[in-house]
């Protein structure tokens, strides 16, 4: 591989990096852009899409281009970070391109949370969430429970793997549905805080963000597409509850 | 008014531990963790206190979204890091989750009125919160130049 190939390489790589870990569209743009220039290539043209990356170099025949498809998988906001120290490194020239690589791989094996941390961390969340909404404290313990149960449940689920929007389906009647049994003994007092405590770790909180970022930012495409994961999250969630609490109008003696 | 302090530190708290552990789902590296903590407190107070003073959940969202995205930005500049840092745990409080619940609720319940009506409260609180952060991540400032400055 000569020099200029292995330059696209690792540009492609790093905004694989951000791309997948939740860097908006522009971001990963401009930071390729930066590395490509920093790392001696003066002529780079990418173009970044949610879920994919085009680039090429020169304007010469027979220059390398390069075409990836990123598809969706588990943020890791400390990756982005990670990044974007590095391709501030790399414009100051403090890093050479061996170097630069070396970090990379670091960065792309940097760990996640620990599953039991991620699973105290979900039903704190949502607890928190809980009585901020003004549930008491009894609703808090009931919410907490169900956002340990929830995070256990997401992480068994992201196991085999399915489909982004079914998981927060299932999540999501998961909630409702641990909510209303766990209310049945007449412990907690607002089953409906309980619920939408428990419920925000699944919000789309995070494709609303990215979203309307990328629309600011002129990216109309990106944009519209993340607008619509979080539009059709929402819808999927609101399926899930309605669901459960549907099926619980039907048994007789029940109130929802 | 005793009483109002008391719940104001109440909210404070679980609202920062509540963004805190967003941001741990999120994989923010720890030592970000209390400048989320502390985005995630101001957009929820400034919330809080709009809910206390008018019904409007719509416009409490705008008015907190700002100093919210503002806090955002000024972590990303003194910490070096980018916004997306900051703004994706410490929006989750203003996220209308109630507002998906209470219309899948209505819906249920047949109750069609109550949920177009919140339905479109849901939609709108999404819409101001994208007003929000718009108006204030357009504001020109260019940290590079900042930084340069200072030196």
């Amino acid at each position: 591989m000569n020099d200029q190939q292995r330059v696209l390489e690792f540009v492609m790589a790093a905004g694989e990096v951000l791309l997948k870990n939740g860097a908006e569209v522009s971001r990963t743009q401009q930071t390729m852009e930066i590395m490509a220039k920093s790392l001696g290539v003066d002529s780079f043209h990418g173009y970044v899409l949610t879920n994919g990356l085009f680039a090429s170099m020169g304007s010469d025949y027979g220059q390398p281009a390069q075409i990836r498809s990123v598809p969706a998988s588990e943020v890791h906001l400390g990756r982005v970070e990670a990044v974007n120290a590095l391709s501030r490194k790399i414009a100051q020239g403090h890093v050479t391109l061996d170097e630069a690589y070396e970090e990379l791989e670091r960065i792309k094996t940097m760990p996640y949370a620990p599953s039991r941390d991620q699973i105290l961390a979900c039903g704190a969340g949502s607890a928190c969430f809980a009585l901020m909404f003004g549930g008491i404290w009894q609703d808090g313990l009931i919410a907490l429970a169900v956002g340990l149960g929830l995070q256990v449940f997401l992480l068994w689920m992201g196991r085999w793997g399915l489909n982004k929007l079914i998981t927060k389906f299932l999540g999501a009647a998961f909630v409702a549905l641990v909510t209303m049994l766990l209310f049945l003994n007449g412990f907690g007092q607002n089953m409906d805080k309980a619920i939408i405590g428990a419920l925000m770790p699944l919000v789309p909180g995070m494709a609303l963000t990215l979203g309307i970022r990328d629309l600011i930012m002129a990216d109309f495409l990106s944009g519209t597409i993340r607008m619509l994961d979080a539009l059709l999250t929402a819808a999927c969630i609101a399926c899930g509850v309605g669901l459960i609490l549907g099926l619980a109008t039907m048994i007789p003696g029940v109130n929802v | 008014m005793m009483l109002l302090m008391i719940e104001f530190l109440r909210q404070l708290a679980l609202a920062f531990l509540g963004t805190v552990c967003f941001g741990l789902l999120f994989h923010v590296p720890p030592r970000h963790f209390a400048a989320c903590g502390i985005v995630g407190a101001i957009g929820w107070l400034v919330y809080w206190a709009m809910m206390l003073v008018q019904p409007s959940s719509v416009l409490a969202s705008l008015v907190a979204v700002i100093p919210l995205t503002i806090a955002t930005r000024a972590f990303a500049i003194v910490r070096r890091a980018p916004v997306t840092l900051f703004l994706i745990p410490g929006i989750f409080p203003l996220v209308p989750g109630a507002g998906i619940y209470y219309t899948a609720y209505a819906f249920i319940t047949g109750d069609t009125v109550q949920c177009a009506a919140k339905g479109a409260e849901t939609l709108k609180i999404a819409v101001a919160l994208a007003m929000g952060i718009a108006v204030v991540m357009s504001i020109p400032l260019k940290p590079s130049n900042l930084r340069r400055d200072r030196s």
